[in-house]
């Protein structure tokens, strides 16, 4: 024990002080009221009664002297502010990572194992010493320091009530590199991992994360395992048929019991599937759903156990995807006749095409409300006010400046990433002439022919809207008369109107989303599942942010563009699952190896050490006052 | 018949001091009537001084036996009951003479204690005990003189402080009334004492009626059996004032005796006041079972009760007047 406020010395001068001035006053008589009686024998006689019991009487008093002193020591020691000797001892620096995945929501510890942390960690903070330090970060596919790195336990308190659960997987070894950074030349570093140990190694691809002078302590949170879940969800409709789609999921039990479930399909929220399953222990078992109609836009899968019971993740159990819009894209084709563009542009239902010649483009574009405008061997003075496909463009009108003549080029470089090149074998083709297209700076080459040193395949963005130019008449080549040619100009199309068939039907929560928005957006709302609303950033056309919560997600874009409402903004929905296996795999783990050591479990010092103690005495001396009142006026001390 | 039938208005009023005129007004002096009227009913048909003791001597009616005991005079010895039974019994014969009644008035400090008395002027106040005692011995001597006893009052403490000489006839009584008003409380208590003292001055013996609240801190018994060994024949009326029994105190008070002066310390709560009232009434029953055994007559006169009941209930007793 230490005394912070005054010390013993002066505490004990004080104390004597006090005390005799207590003793000095005690001595003192009670000034009574003089009362006449006629006959004091009476009282005499009473009071000998008392006399009989004079020792315990002497006794009373000395007690009730007894209790002003230890009341004055009391107030004398709160005086001295003593502490615990172990608050001399060098103080922990401590990070604590509480786990705030998906996992954490399971149930077998009621009323989650997240809420089972928090208070595992506020046992924590109560067993601070009075040196200690701690910092509490939430883990999920990030990790969220929620305050500063403090002693006040009140401020950890509230820190740690802040702690929200996500949907998505933790990112361990961020977090861990977070904490030995906040760490690094710290005092007695420590790393508390509260988590149910699924977080999967601790490495990334830079490798392994090395802890270094940091102790790191494990408190495991959860008891059991049940649980089935959906890993695996996507759905894509038919390129050439878009009114019907295919499903593909994937069901995993990773609990250690065989499970009947009951998993139902749902297109815009009518059912269009149920199937029994039963699965093993640790099966994953696949299923595919070809040629599905009657959904428009929204699909999601749920599965419950067949009994009615549920398991302990509830997450998992619905996922969500949407289907691309199938909306009718209007092109406007500007050719003197193109049989095989024409027919090209047959392949695709929901195409909307309108062929003019080159004279009466203008009035064409005037009309507006294009999606794509295709130049087949004609370059416009001015180029359209939407996006272009550019066959064998010339003249000043080109997006690109047009090169020197190339004989016999061919495509010795793809982009075969590309959208509009995905899946397409153009390597073979022959091309009897054409010309070198010269990209501007941040246009994309997506063929060149000459070892890639002769563009002739350019794609970009002119304006705000997208472009694609071929430096060759198809014509002239051997393109209309494979397989490529039609998937070229449909996914040319597709990737005009973002209606490519990368087409993401459901987002990975845990993962940063890229999601396409109108071009020119330069700002976006975001509505979460939960009915939240947020802004994310707008980045080269996409809106970005970290997806943690599953389900149905609308963004709301503010510009012009054909799809733009009324007040001008634009709204597009996606769908967000966790769909992670080892997420869904929430048997707790015994044991948390990083570094090639195992965590230790966690040491706490005990409620109270870290308390101020002369609070504790100052409530103890109201509680002999109040003692010493009830006391007096029961003359029990008198 | 009335006071003012013996001494006249004018009489009757100078006996009055103006102090005491609440005291023994005429309301009082007409109980006074009431109450000798009443007696006389009770006694009717007693001659005049036929009071009479057991005594062996000049009598001449035989009353009784009783064992002989060593310096009795030979004479008194009944021979016929020795010859038939072998037992020395003296023969006792009924003596008449006037009795002689001793009223002690205690006039210590307690006396003048406790709640104003209805009926008193100022200098009464918080005299209640004392006034209602002043009033019980004046209507006990006149009944008395009424009676044609000798009347004797005698004030005490813990000496005789003043003594109304022996006076019979009714018309004394206004000396007696007078001597009363006079009296005032002071000193302690001592009734032994006082009583050793009043047994020397009269040598006559008679009835020895003690008008006190008892409060002798050396014992009330003492005062008592002096009159007892005596040969006095003690009558106590003890004058107790309930509201004694139950003070108005609370808290840490120091308890001082009006009489001697002592000091005590006491914490008064409900426990306490409870213990002292059952104290305060085993003085009572003390008081009470001493006359009993010592076949003293006892009267316990409460300040609440009005005095002429009192009084009736006395002559009832039967060994106030026979």
């Amino acid at each position: 024990m230490i005394f912070a406020g005054l010390p013993l010395a002066q505490l004990a001068l004080l104390f004597g002080a006090a005390a005799l001035g207590v003793g000095v006053l005690y001595l003192l008589k009670l000034r009574r009221r003089v009362v006449v009686v006629p006959f004091s024998l009476l009282w005499q006689r009473i009071l000998r009664d008392k006399e009989t019991t004079t020792l315990f009487a002497r006794l009373k008093r000395v007690l009730s002297l007894l209790l002003q002193l230890a009341l004055l020591a009391l107030l004398v020691l709160a005086l001295g502010d003593p502490r615990p000797s172990e608050s001399l001892l060098q103080g922990r620096t401590m990070v604590v990572l509480v786990d705030a995945s998906a996992s954490m929501q399971a149930t077998d510890v009621r009323p989650t194992r997240l809420a089972a942390a928090r208070d595992e960690v506020k046992k924590i903070v109560e067993g601070l010493g009075a040196a200690d330090e701690m910092l509490v970060a939430q883990m999920d596919a990030m990790v969220t320091p929620l305050g500063p790195m403090t002693a006040d336990t009140v401020a950890l308190e509230r820190q740690i009530e802040a702690i929200r659960p996500t949907d998505a997987r933790a990112d361990f070894p961020r977090a861990l590199r977070f904490a030995t950074d906040v760490l690094r030349g710290s005092a007695r570093p420590e790393i508390v991992v509260v988590s149910d140990g699924a977080l999967g190694p601790a490495e990334d691809s830079s490798g392994g994360v090395h802890l270094g002078d940091a102790k790191l302590s494990y408190l495991k949170i959860g008891k059991e395992g049940n649980n089935v879940g959906i890993t695996e969800f996507s759905v894509r409709r038919y390129p050439l048929d878009k009114s019907r789609y295919e499903v593909m999921l994937e069901i995993t039990n990773t609990g250690p019991a065989v499970e009947d479930v009951e998993l139902q399909l749902l297109g815009d929220g009518a059912l269009v599937d149920l199937t029994k399953l039963r699965l093993k222990p640790a099966e994953r078992l696949p299923r595919f759903y070809p040629q599905l109609s009657g959904a428009s836009r929204t699909l999601e899968a749920k599965i419950a156990r067949v009994d009615g019971t549920h398991d302990e993740l509830a997450v998992d159990d619905h996922a969500f995807a949407l289907l691309p819009e199938r909306r009718r894209a209007k092109v406007l084709v500007v050719t003197e006749g193109d049989t095989y563009l024409e027919a090209a542009l047959l392949l695709d239902e929901y195409l909307d095409v309108t062929d003019v010649a080159p004279a009466a483009y203008v009035d064409a574009v005037g009309r507006g409300g294009w999606d794509v405008v295709i130049f087949d061997r004609v370059t416009p003075a001015q180029p359209p006010p939407t996006n272009a496909l550019y066959l064998d463009p010339t003249g000043p009108g080109s997006p690109v400046k047009v090169g020197r003549e190339l004989k016999a080029p061919g495509f010795d470089k793809i982009d075969r990433k590309h959208p509009a090149l995905r899946f397409l074998a153009l390597d073979d083709v022959n091309v009897s002439v054409g010309h070198a297209l010269v990209p501007e700076n941040g246009d994309k080459v997506l063929g060149a022919s000459d070892g890639g040193a002769s563009p002739i395949l350019v794609a970009g963005t002119r304006g705000g809207h997208r472009f694609l130019a071929m430096g060759f008449d198809v014509r002239d080549s051997d393109l209309p008369l494979r397989p490529a040619w039609p998937l070229f100009v449909i996914d040319t199309i597709g990737w005009f109107v973002d209606e490519d068939a990368q087409y993401i039907s459901s987002y990975r929560t845990g993962d940063v989303w890229r999601v396409p928005v109108s071009p020119g957006a330069d700002r976006a709302l975001l509505k979460l599942p939960d009915g939240s609303v947020q802004s994310t950033a707008v980045h080269e056309g996409r809106a970005v942010m970290l997806g943690e919560q599953a389900g149905f997600y609308d963004l709301t874009t503010t510009s012009g563009g054909p799809s733009a409402m009324p007040d001008g903004s634009i709204h597009t929905s996606f769908a967000a699952n966790m769909l992670d296996a080892s997420e869904s795999a929430i048997t707790p783990r015994a044991q948390l190896v990083v570094d090639g050591l195992p965590a230790a479990p966690v040491v706490s010092r005990g409620a109270g050490v870290r308390r101020n103690i002369w609070v504790i005495l100052l409530l103890a001396a109201a509680a002999l006052t109040a003692l010493e009142w009830a006391t007096y006026h029961r003359r029990v001390t008198v | 018949m009335r006071l003012t039938d013996v001494l006249g208005r004018r009489g009757a009023r100078r006996a009055a001091l103006p102090q005491d005129e609440e005291l023994f007004d005429d309301d009082f002096q007409r109980k006074l009537e009431y109450l000798a009227l009443v007696s006389r009913r009770v006694f009717s048909g007693r001659l005049r001084a036929e009071r009479r003791t057991k005594k062996s001597g000049s009598g001449v009616e035989f009353a009784d036996h009783r064992d002989y005991q060593p310096g009795d005079d030979f004479r008194s010895l009944d021979w016929n009951v020795y010859q038939r039974f072998e037992k020395l019994l003296v023969r006792l014969y009924e003596e008449e003479e006037d009795l002689a009644i001793y009223f002690i008035l205690d006039a210590s400090s307690s006396m003048q204690f406790g709640g104003p008395s209805s009926g008193t002027s100022t200098r009464e106040s918080g005299g209640r005990k004392m006034a209602y005692a002043k009033k019980v011995v004046a209507a006990l001597a006149y009944v008395a003189l009424a009676n044609l006893d000798r009347v004797s009052i005698v004030t005490t403490n813990d000496r005789v402080m003043d003594r109304m000489p022996e006076t019979r006839g009714k018309a004394r009584i206004f000396k007696a009334l007078r001597f009363l008003r006079d009296v005032r409380p002071e000193g302690v208590t001592d009734l032994e004492d006082a009583m050793k003292m009043f047994v020397a001055q009269n040598k006559r013996r008679g009835l020895a009626v003690l008008v006190s609240d008892l409060y002798d801190p050396r014992g009330f018994e003492r005062g008592i059996n002096v009159l007892r060994y005596n040969k006095f024949d003690p009558f106590v009326v003890h004058v107790v004032d309930a509201a004694e029994a139950r003070p108005k105190l609370r808290g840490d008070v120091l308890v001082y005796d009006c009489e001697t002066g002592e000091e005590r310390e006491v914490t008064v709560t409900a426990k306490v006041l409870e213990r002292y009232a059952q104290a305060y009434a085993e003085h009572l029953a003390e008081v009470e079972r001493f006359c009993a055994t010592r076949q003293v007559q006892y009267a316990a006169a409460d300040v609440a009760i009005p005095f002429e009941e009192l009084i009736l209930r006395v002559l009832r007793r039967g060994g106030f007047l026979r």
